[in-house]
C-alpha cells in the first residue's frame, strides 16, 4: 500500500512539474500535430483519386487515412511516454541531482518508474484526448465503436512497456548521457510496431524484430477494431502474441533494471553525470 | 577597424567554428542516421499510401508532385529538412551558445564588424551540409536502388552554391533573435515545423490552401527543393531553373539584408536593458 502511495505521488508530482511549463505543454500536444501528423496526412492525401485514398485501401484495407495516422499517433505516444517519460525521466533527476536523495528514500527503486509510469500515462492520455478532438474537427477522424474492443490489448501493451520501460531505464542509468540512445531508440521502436505503416512493408530482419514487440499487435488490433484496416495475423493470435511479449518483457526489463542497479551501487556512479 | 581586418576576423570566426565541429566527429553518426532512416521510413510510408504502386495513385501523385519517383522526392525533401535542422541548431544558436558559455560579452567588445559575429557561425554549417547531401543520396541509392542521373550534377551543384547563401541568411536572421529572446530551444522547433510544412518537405506544395502556398513562394527552401526534384528526377537543365534561381538569389538579398537590420536593432536594444550578459 504504501509503494502504491509513494508511486502515485511521483506521477503527481511529474504531472505538477510538467504543467508549471505550459509552452512545453502546448509544445508537447502540437508537435505531433505538426512533425508527425500533418505532414503524413497531406503526403497520403497526395496518393488520393477522387478523395479516396485507393492505395491506402489496397494495403491495409481501408481508406480511412485519418483513422490510420491518428491510431499509429496512440501507440506512437504509448512508446514515446515509455521512452521518455518512464526511462528517460530519471536522466533529468540525475540532472537536477535529486537522484541520489530519492535512491536513499525507503520506496522500492522499481516504485520509481512505476511512479513516472503513472504519471505518463495520465498526460498520455490527456494529449491523446485533446490530439482525437483536433483529429475529428479538423481531420475528418472517425473510427467505429468497436474501438472499445481494442481496449484490453491497449492495457496489456502499457504493461508490456513498462517492462521496456525498466530495461531503459537500466540503460540510462549506466549510460547516463542517453538522450541520442534514447532518441534513436525510440524511432525504431516506434517504426518497427508499425505506427507509420505496416510491418508487412518492414524489410526481412525488422519484420522479425517486429513479432517481438508488444506494440505490434496492440497496432493492429486498435487499427483492426477501430477502422476495420485487414489484420496481419489472425486476431487470437495477435493476442497470444501481444500477452507472451508481454510476460517475457516485464520481467526482464526488471531484472536488467535490478542487474543495472547493483552495478551503479558497485561503481559508485549515481551521483556522476 | 579596416575591410581587410573584418576579412581576417571573419576568417578567423570560421576557422574557429569549423575546429569546433571537427571536434566533435559523433555528430556524423546522428546524420547518418537521421540522414538515411527518416526519409527511408517516409519512403515505406509512400509504399502503404501508393498500394505498392497502383497505377491510379501512382498517376495521382504524379500530377501533385511532378514526378511518380516519390523514393526520390522524399530524399531530396529530407536532405532541405536536415539542411534546415543544422542551419537552425548550428548558427542559429551560436550566439546563445556564446551567451552561455560567457563568452558573447567580450566578443562584443572587440572592435570587429558586427557582420562578422552574425554570419562568421555559418561556416560551421557548410561541412554537415554538404554531408548531409552525400548521405541522402547514398542512401537513397543504397537502400531504394534510385540513383540520380550524371546529368543532374551540374544543375544540382549550381543550386546548392545558391542555396547556400539563402540558408546562411535565414541562418543569420534567426540568430539575432537571440540578442533579445534569450532561449531559442521552442522557436527553433516552432520555425522548423512551419518551413517543414510549408516548404513542400515531405509533400508536394500543391496539397496546400492557396494562402499558404503564397506564403511557401517567400521562403527560399520552396525553390531549392523545388528545383533540385526537377534537375535529378525530371531531367530538367539549367536553363529550365533560371527564374526559380533568380527569385532565390533575390530572397536571399531580401533575408541577409533583414537579418542585418534586425542585429542592429536587436544590438542596441541589447545594450540598453542589459540582455547581452543575461540568461
Amino acid at each position: 500500500m504504501g509503494e502504491l502511495r509513494a508511486a502515485i505521488a511521483i506521477g503527481k508530482k511529474d504531472l505538477t512539474v510538467l504543467s508549471r511549463y505550459r509552452i512545453a505543454v502546448v509544445s508537447q500536444i502540437f508537435t505531433p500535430l505538426y512533425q508527425g501528423v500533418i505532414p503524413a496526412f497531406l503526403f497520403g492525401a497526395s496518393f488520393a483519386v477522387a478523395g479516396r485514398v485507393v492505395g491506402l485501401e489496397a494495403t491495409v484495407g481501408t481508406e480511412n487515412l485519418a483513422g490510420f495516422i491518428f491510431l499509429g499517433g496512440v501507440v506512437s505516444g504509448l512508446v514515446a511516454t515509455s521512452f521518455w517519460a518512464m526511462a528517460m525521466g530519471l536522466r533529468n533527476e540525475m540532472d537536477a541531482g535529486t537522484l541520489e536523495p530519492v535512491w536513499l528514500t525507503p520506496t522500492r527503486h522499481e516504485t520509481l518508474v512505476i511512479g513516472r509510469a503513472l504519471g505518463g500515462i495520465v498526460w498520455f492520455l490527456i494529449s491523446q484526448i485533446v490530439l482525437f478532438a483536433i483529429g475529428i474537427l479538423v481531420f475528418g477522424l472517425r473510427f467505429d465503436a468497436t474501438i472499445l474492443l481494442a481496449l484490453p490489448a491497449l492495457l496489456v501493451a502499457i504493461v508490456g512497456m513498462v517492462g521496456v520501460a525498466y530495461l531503459l531505464a537500466g540503460i540510462v542509468l549506466l549510460i547516463r548521457d542517453a538522450n541520442f540512445f534514447i532518441d534513436c531508440t525510440n524511432f525504431l521502436f516506434g517504426v518497427a510496431s508499425g505506427v507509420a505503416f505496416p510491418v508487412t512493408l518492414l524489410p526481412g530482419l525488422f519484420q522479425a524484430v517486429a513479432l517481438l514487440l508488444p506494440t505490434t499487435y496492440a497496432m493492429d488490433l486498435l487499427r483492426q477494431y477501430a477502422i476495420g484496416a485487414r489484420p496481419t495475423f489472425d486476431p487470437r493470435l495477435e493476442y497470444a502474441g501481444l500477452i507472451l511479449s508481454t510476460l517475457v518483457l516485464y520481467p526482464l526489463g526488471r531484472r536488467f533494471f535490478g542487474r543495472a542497479e547493483r552495478i551503479m551501487r558497485v561503481r559508485g556512479s549515481l551521483s556522476q553525470f | 577597424m579596416t575591410v581587410s581586418g573584418d576579412l581576417r576576423a571573419f576568417a578567423a570566426s570560421a576557422r574557429k567554428e569549423l575546429r569546433i565541429v571537427r571536434r566533435y566527429p559523433l555528430n556524423y553518426v546522428g546524420g547518418v542516421f537521421w540522414g538515411a532512416l527518416l526519409p527511408a521510413v517516409y519512403v515505406l510510408m509512400g509504399q502503404a499510401y501508393s498500394g505498392g504502386s497502383d497505377p491510379r495513385a501512382m498517376q495521382a501523385f504524379a500530377e501533385r508532385a511532378g514526378t511518380t519517383q516519390f523514393a526520390g522526392f522524399v530524399f531530396v525533401g529530407y536532405a532541405m529538412y536536415m539542411w534546415l535542422s543544422i542551419i537552425l541548431w548550428g548558427p542559429g544558436t551560436a550566439l546563445r551558445r556564446e551567451q552561455i558559455q560567457g563568452s558573447l560579452e567580450a566578443t562584443m567588445l572587440t572592435p570587429v564588424s558586427r557582420l562578422v559575429l552574425l554570419f562568421g557561425p555559418g561556416m560551421s554549417a557548410i561541412p554537415n551540409m554538404l554531408f548531409t547531401f552525400v548521405v541522402t543520396f547514398v542512401s537513397l541509392w543504397v537502400l531504394f536502388g534510385v540513383v540520380p542521373p550524371l546529368g543532374a550534377l551540374v544543375p544540382v551543384l549550381v543550386i546548392l552554391m545558391i542555396a547556400l547563401p539563402a540558408m546562411y541568411a535565414i541562418g543569420a536572421l534567426f540568430a539575432a533573435g537571440v540578442l533579445r529572446y534569450g532561449e531559442i530551444g521552442p522557436v527553433v522547433q516552432i520555425v522548423r515545423g512551419t518551413f517543414v510544412l510549408a516548404c513542400g518537405i515531405t509533400f508536394p506544395v500543391a496539397m496546400l490552401p492557396a494562402w499558404a502556398q503564397a506564403g511557401a513562394g517567400l521562403l527560399p527552401p520552396t525553390y531549392v527543393v523545388e528545383d533540385i526534384r526537377a534537375a535529378v528526377l525530371r531531367g530538367v537543365a539549367l536553363p529550365g531553373l533560371v527564374s526559380d534561381l533568380a527569385v532565390t538569389a533575390g530572397l536571399t538579398l531580401v533575408i541577409g539584408a533583414l537579418a542585418m537590420v534586425v542585429f542592429g536593432y536587436l544590438e542596441r536594444s541589447a545594450r540598453r536593458t542589459g540582455m547581452l550578459g543575461r540568461y
